[in-house]
């Protein structure tokens, strides 16, 4: 958080928290801001995140990883077959390193050799499906609890702190349904309650990305490498070493979020990562190749689909129908004021829509919660795409002496 | 830049021959010497992953090795691979049946349209399709009642739920599932009137997804034990693990009820076997098993095949003793729905 403006980071986050409780209130559905939900859309939000922080490492040294989902599939399978073996932790590591060496790959294609950025990606995925299917069947079938298209139960836990002292006052005070404090207790205890041990590195990793490449040297140096590698080669940065540097770490991060997967649901299995790996790349570009916007888009889809999930009275989807009306009205009002009326105006009647379809259902398919993240960031996209501003030379090849 | 479209060819087609691999591994295996040798050869094609899922595939895999050894049959394993298309199927099934594997059994839904295109061309050769009705003279289609199974879940479920509330995880929200959770509800409600059911999805329709995300199965069985239910019953493939895991976590007082196979004997499952009362058994076994040995005697099973409670094609496992309290209530609707008395619907109200 050094580099955000406080001011703007509690200013939204006031926002959001109104949001969600007018929201809360209206529908009295306390679901929507309790602990366990809040607690439960972190863990989904995380693989969502560590993908969409690959993909900003990668894409700020102007390297497109559209291997995102392969390097994630490489991560959950690392994680199973360690896992197994020798323990959590093992799987992790074995995950991570499992990702480096899809990230290594992409950046022996893309970077030694100039090969297309995207068909290099697609490559990596389909190596990835391919490899992982084919060695589970070599080391899992016959391994004791394990099948041909997963692995026996990973050995052992990470950590999983709840601090009570905090959760029980809050959740109490969540229960009693006052405005807005009531709701800011729900999300504060749900930051203490089950909270991995793996989603505190995650948050650890935003915070240790926002200030590499904002903040020192070293990341004024790869983003030049993203921005115009010629320039920076002019001054003397060794532009291919920073971008080999920047997409293994990419494939370590999205190797991470591999993990995260298989351990948290205790087996590596086929499929697991069910496209993970492109909603992290979604996310990114949701939150402008920034960490604050991808966490955000990170923690949208989390949030949306714990809701989901969770639901047992098909009143979650509805009250996200709700918010989102919420939303596009707060955006199309702001909007009206910096005197971008068309769009504003577009919003105000969508929201207007949406308020329509709260009042005249009573529940809706859990399908629409589904789609809800996906509408979101097309939305940004066709509304905002403006003042989205990807690195300039994101997918150029770069050789070095070239004349650009 | 020449190095470059090298490189990346090699690569795409490395990757191509990797899922090729990865998708139709297949294990022959020679006829066993106990039985007299016999000159039928059964190819078998699953859906999926195959073997190892510990329930549908699996079962499937029961009979087929029943046969191996009893029948002293030819055997022949293919695996679709996840996502494969309807061409691939297609490949795979005109493949065994080229190499004159006779009867072709396909294990799952997901081979009807591949099927029908498949079973004219060879008139010669029996095929099975478990799960489906693929209209065809050599065709015998292994339909399951799986609603009169799952309506002995939901008795047994609703004589087990001690708050009066239950839960049901489906995995792909189709037809062949909801069938599922119809029985279930109505054995439930033939219990208890008043019972309340949460049910969850994990994937709409052609989201192949659906089968395996255990840790949302996960959160959408403690979203219900939330809620109140403490017995919940999973029809939703690999993702099924979640609601064992979830169960485990709440502790005693709290049951699972498995499907397909007898999920409490799965060694993959052992550590929640506890926690496992039955499981909906659907002798996919029973049928792959009838298939091949109609043919070793001459008379192949073609036509939809129903195998019903009548036919001991559905049941419940009763291997965890903790079941033994409610198989009375279970064996009585059981009897009532084998005499007709009770008629089961597939569509859930």
């Amino acid at each position: 958080m050094t580099y955000l403006k406080s001011h703007r980071f509690i200013g939204s986050a006031f926002t959001a928290i109104t949001m969600l409780s007018i929201t809360r209130t209206i529908t009295s559905n306390g679901d929507l801001t309790s602990t366990v939900t809040i607690a439960q859309a972190l863990v989904f939000a995380s693989p969502i995140a560590l993908a969409g922080l690959a993909g900003i490492w990668a894409e700020r040294a102007g390297v497109i990883n559209i291997g995102l989902e392969g390097m994630m599939i490489l991560g959950t399978f690392g994680a199973g077959w360690a896992g197994w073996q020798w323990g959590a932790w093992a799987g992790v590591l074995a995950g991570i390193i499992f990702g480096a060496i899809g990230g290594l790959l992409l950046a022996v294609a893309a970077v030694t050799f100039g090969v297309d950025q995207i068909i290099a990606g697609t490559a990596i995925n389909l190596l990835a499906l391919g490899t992982t299917k084919f060695l589970a069947i070599l080391l899992f079938t016959n391994a004791p609890g394990g099948g041909q298209a997963q692995s026996p139960p990973i050995k052992g836990k990470i950590p999983v702190f709840t601090l009570d002292s905090i959760v029980e006052p809050l959740t109490a005070l969540h229960e009693k349904g006052i405005f807005f404090v009531s709701d800011l207790a729900g999300l504060v205890a749900g930051l203490f309650y089950n909270m991995s041990l793996l989603t505190i590195i995650t948050l650890l990793l935003f915070i240790m990305t926002s200030y590499l490449l904002w903040k020192t040297a070293f990341g004024l140096r790869l983003r030049s490498a993203g921005e115009n590698p010629w320039a920076a080669d002019s001054l003397g940065v060794k532009v291919v070493q920073y971008k080999y540097a920047a997409v293994v770490f990419s494939g370590m991060l999205a190797g991470l979020g591999g993990a995260y997967l298989s351990i948290a649901s205790t087996i590596y299995r086929n499929g697991n990562t069910a496209g993970r790996g492109y909603i992290g790349l979604a996310t990114m570009i949701f939150g402008d190749w920034r960490p604050g916007g991808t966490a955000a888009g990170a923690i949208m889809f989390g949030y949306i689909d714990t809701l989901r999930l969770i639901d047992t009275g098909n009143q979650n989807v509805k009250g996200l129908i709700l918010l989102g009306a919420i939303i596009l009205f707060t955006i199309g009002a702001w909007m009206l004021r910096s005197s971008r009326r068309n769009t504003a105006i577009g919003f105000l009647l969508l929201g207007a829509v949406m308020i329509g379809a709260y009042f005249s259902a009573t529940s809706f398919p859990p399908e629409v919660a589904q789609v809800a993240p996906y509408i979101t960031t097309l939305l940004v996209l066709a509304t905002a795409s403006q003042n989205l501003r990807p690195p300039a030379a994101d997918g150029v090849p770069y050789r070095k002496g070239e004349d650009h | 830049m020449l190095k470059g479209v090298k490189l990346a060819s090699v690569l795409a087609v490395a990757s191509l021959a990797l899922a090729a691999c990865g998708s139709s591994s297949d294990t022959a295996e020679s006829a066993a010497p106990t039985a007299a040798a016999s000159a039928v050869k059964v190819g078998m094609a699953y859906d999926q992953d195959g073997k190892g899922d510990g329930s549908f595939n699996d079962a499937a895999f029961a009979g087929l090795s029943k046969a191996q050894t009893d029948l002293g049959v030819e055997i022949k394993e293919v695996n679709s691979g996840a996502g494969a298309t309807d061409a691939a199927r297609e490949e795979l099934l005109t493949l065994l049946a080229e190499g004159g594997y006779n009867p072709v059994i396909a294990v799952g839904f997901a081979y009807s349209t591949a099927l029908a295109a498949v079973a004219p061309k060879f008139p010669e050769t029996t095929f099975a399709i478990v799960d489906s009705v693929v209209d065809s003279p050599n065709v015998g289609s292994l339909i399951f009642a799986a609603e009169q199974g799952s309506y002995l879940t939901g008795v047994i479920a609703a004589s087990a739920s001690k708050s009066g509330h239950i839960g049901f995880i489906g995995g792909m929200e189709i037809d062949l599932i909801k069938a599922f959770e119809a029985g279930y509800n109505e054995g439930a409600r033939s219990v208890n009137p008043d019972i309340i059911i949460d049910s969850k999805y994990m994937g709409p329709a052609g989201d192949n997804t659906a089968w395996n995300v255990p840790e949302k199965a996960k959160t959408a069985t403690d979203g219900m034990i939330a809620n109140g239910a403490d017995v919940i019953y999973a029809a939703a493939g690999g993702s099924g693990l979640g609601m064992f895991q979830s169960v485990k976590a709440a502790g005693a007082g709290y049951w699972a009820i498995g499907v397909d196979s007898d999920q409490y004997t799965v060694p993959a499952l052992a550590e929640y076997k506890d926690f496992i009362l039955t499981s909906m058994l659907k002798r996919v076994d029973v049928a792959v098993y009838d298939v091949i040995a109609a043919l070793v005697n001459g008379a192949p099973l073609v036509g939809i095949q129903a195998f019903d409670l009548s036919k001991e094609g559905v049941g419940y496992s009763s291997s965890n003793s903790a079941v033994a309290e409610y198989a009375a209530a279970a064996d009585a609707a059981a009897a009532k729905i084998a005499s007709g008395e009770v008629v089961v619907g597939t569509t859930v109200e």
